[in-house]
């Protein structure tokens, strides 16, 4: 009996069937798993959206498929042309593990507090006599050594667990996640989050049909989102919308799957390669900066 | 570059054939953790206290004691030469080879007067008030190399420096800053965001007015007329023909020099800029006005 339902193949060769006890991890590289393959360089279908800025020379960028979410169908409407710097950055897993435990732990205030012997109540007075008395010496009846006495090293206060990380740290952190789900297959690009319904089911069927996973992250810019999307995720709990400014590393990794339109790309790609040509701050970049 | 890189290389294309990276997935890099549980916490036994005393008991003495005799420090007597070392006015030195890796790469502009504000801005050099700093001052080496017709204004320069600017054409001028103007010209946005108004700029020290007074200097008190013959005595010195400024195309732009008393170019002291409404308050009381215009 396998964990998940889905079959899956082991990796030693020679051998054919798998062993009955043998505990798989649930996230095994499934070989039946429907992956798209790259487009080829002679497609007929146009390129919807190029790279904004000039790239250099020994840079070329990464093509993928567009998609729509209006028709369930398999078709792609086009391709897209994403920034190598920002989509295909080397996978330095090390820096998504800093900036995951980062997003987990610097909101953390922990509230445990245990009471010291000064402040459990009571235990001002000499129980008994230094000597003469027979039992041990003892000079107050709220020591740590005494059932009812205070806590000698025990958590103390609120303690807050922030820190921060440098900011290119953070910057690449997300350009590493978004580079690994594209190379993983899992990123998604559509023109835009146009659906006919706001039937939550059309969304899971749609889902089903393109085989985009077990839970979905979508993302797009702008204060409004069409209204048709905004009711048909509410429902779901596995399908989830956010705006662009909202992408964290954690999401990422949460969901399955990330789906992005082409204005999000627009935005990410601006916003992440700033980082990689700006100057130091003097002040903080919240304040007004003329050139910058 | 004819062959295309990319920029994920071959992990990139490794990684493809993995499986889904997801929050079980993540570890450190090994080797980045240090944590131990258990009694070897904190090294185990004496945790390299080492045995009884003020050691393990962490009550050793102040630094420097030694023991009752007459410690390093008090031994070696003071001298003269040494006095008030740390109040001393430091200024960043600016080599005339970086002044020109910076208007080659197009940090600075060389058609406006170039300014600490602007040096700062285009990150070429960082100044510390807090530390004593008075400013910049402007070192020779790269004096052969340089070649760039700017309006200058730094704290301090070397002759060659001056020599240098002004054999390409240039202007170059040297003016005093007190360290709450000098802070105020580093950082202009945080200070316009305080809301008070521009200060006036205050006359160096005693000290150092016959620096600032004196035409071979280029200071900024010193007569014009005294500062142009002392350009020609230079050129003569230094062996180039001085060029005609008065002719040149920028002429107006090389010769604008700030006021005594002004700290930024186009705004005079007393001034309120309020950033967020883009608005600039001048005062109209007489007394105000008066005390700003002295």
């Amino acid at each position: 009996v396998f964990r998940n339902k889905i079959r899956c193949v082991s990796s030693f060769a020679g051998e054919s069937a798998v062993p009955p006890n043998l505990l798989l991890p649930t996230n095994l590289v499934d070989p039946s798993r429907h992956r798209r393959p790259a487009p080829p360089p002679d497609t007929a279908l146009p390129i919807l959206r190029s790279c904004d800025t000039s790239l250099p020379a020994h840079l070329s960028p990464v093509r993928t498929w567009v998609q729509t979410l209006m028709n369930p169908s398999d078709e792609p409407l086009g391709l897209t042309e994403l920034h190598p710097d920002v989509f295909a950055v080397p996978p330095r897993l090390d820096i998504l593990h800093q900036v995951e435990i980062w997003q987990k732990n610097f909101k953390r205030i922990s509230h445990a507090k245990t009471k010291v012997r000064s402040e459990v109540r009571g235990g001002g007075r000499k129980p008994w006599r230094q000597k003469g008395s027979g039992r041990a010496r003892h000079g107050s009846i709220r020591s740590p050594l005494w059932r009812g006495g205070g806590v000698s090293h025990g958590p103390r206060g609120p303690t807050s667990y922030y820190y921060m990380l440098p900011m290119k740290v953070r910057v690449m952190g997300l350009k590493v996640a978004l580079s690994s789900k594209l190379a993983q297959d899992y990123l998604h690009i559509v023109d835009s989050l146009d659906i006919p319904t706001p039937d939550p089911q059309y969304l899971t069927e749609l889902i089903k049909q393109k085989h985009w996973g077990q839970s979905v992250l979508i993302v797009d810019v702008g204060e409004e989102f069409p209204e048709n999307i905004l009711k048909a995720t509410e429902e779901l709990k596995t399908v989830n919308i956010i705006p662009a400014m909202g992408l964290n590393v954690h999401s990422m990794l949460k969901h399955e799957s990330l789906i992005l339109t082409l204005e999000t790309v627009r935005f990410l790609e601006e916003k992440l390669l700033w980082h990689d040509i700006r100057f130091s701050p003097l002040y903080p970049f919240k304040l007004p900066y003329s050139d910058i | 570059m004819s062959v295309t890189k990319k920029t994920g290389g071959k992990a990139f294309e490794i990684l493809q054939n993995l499986p889904r990276i997801t929050l079980a997935n993540l570890r450190p890099e090994p080797g980045s953790k240090q944590l131990r549980r258990g009694r070897g916490q904190h090294g185990g036994n004496r945790s390299g206290r080492g045995h009884k005393g003020e050691r393990q008991r962490g009550n050793r003495p102040r630094l420097g004691f030694v023991g009752g005799s007459t410690p390093f420090y008090l031994a070696i007597p003071k001298y003269t030469y040494n006095e008030g070392h740390s109040r001393r006015p430091q200024y960043q030195p600016l080599t005339l080879k970086r002044l020109q890796y910076l208007i080659d790469l197009g940090r600075l502009d060389t058609t406006q007067p170039i300014d600490l504000t602007q040096l700062v801005n285009a990150r070429g050099v960082t100044v510390q008030p807090l530390k004593r700093d008075y400013g910049v001052q402007l070192v020779d080496e790269g004096s052969d190399i340089f070649a760039a017709k700017i309006n200058i204004e730094v704290q301090r320069a070397s002759e060659g420096a001056i020599a240098a600017i002004e054999r390409n054409g240039g202007v170059i001028t040297t003016s005093y800053y007190d360290p709450i103007s000098l802070g105020i010209l580093i950082k202009p946005v945080p200070f316009f965001l305080r809301g008070q108004p521009i200060p006036r700029r205050m006359l160096p020290g005693e000290d150092m007015v016959p620096y600032y007074s004196d035409a071979e200097n280029r200071g900024y008190l010193a007569d014009l007329d005294k500062i142009q013959q002392a350009r020609i005595a230079l050129a003569l010195k230094y062996g180039y023909a001085l060029p005609n400024i008065s002719k040149d195309e920028l002429y107006h732009m090389l010769s604008m020099r700030k006021d005594v008393r002004q700290i930024f170019f186009g705004l005079a002291p007393g001034w309120l800029v309020n950033m967020h409404e883009k608005k600039i308050l001048k005062p109209t009381d007489e007394k105000l006005l008066k005390y700003y215009n002295s």
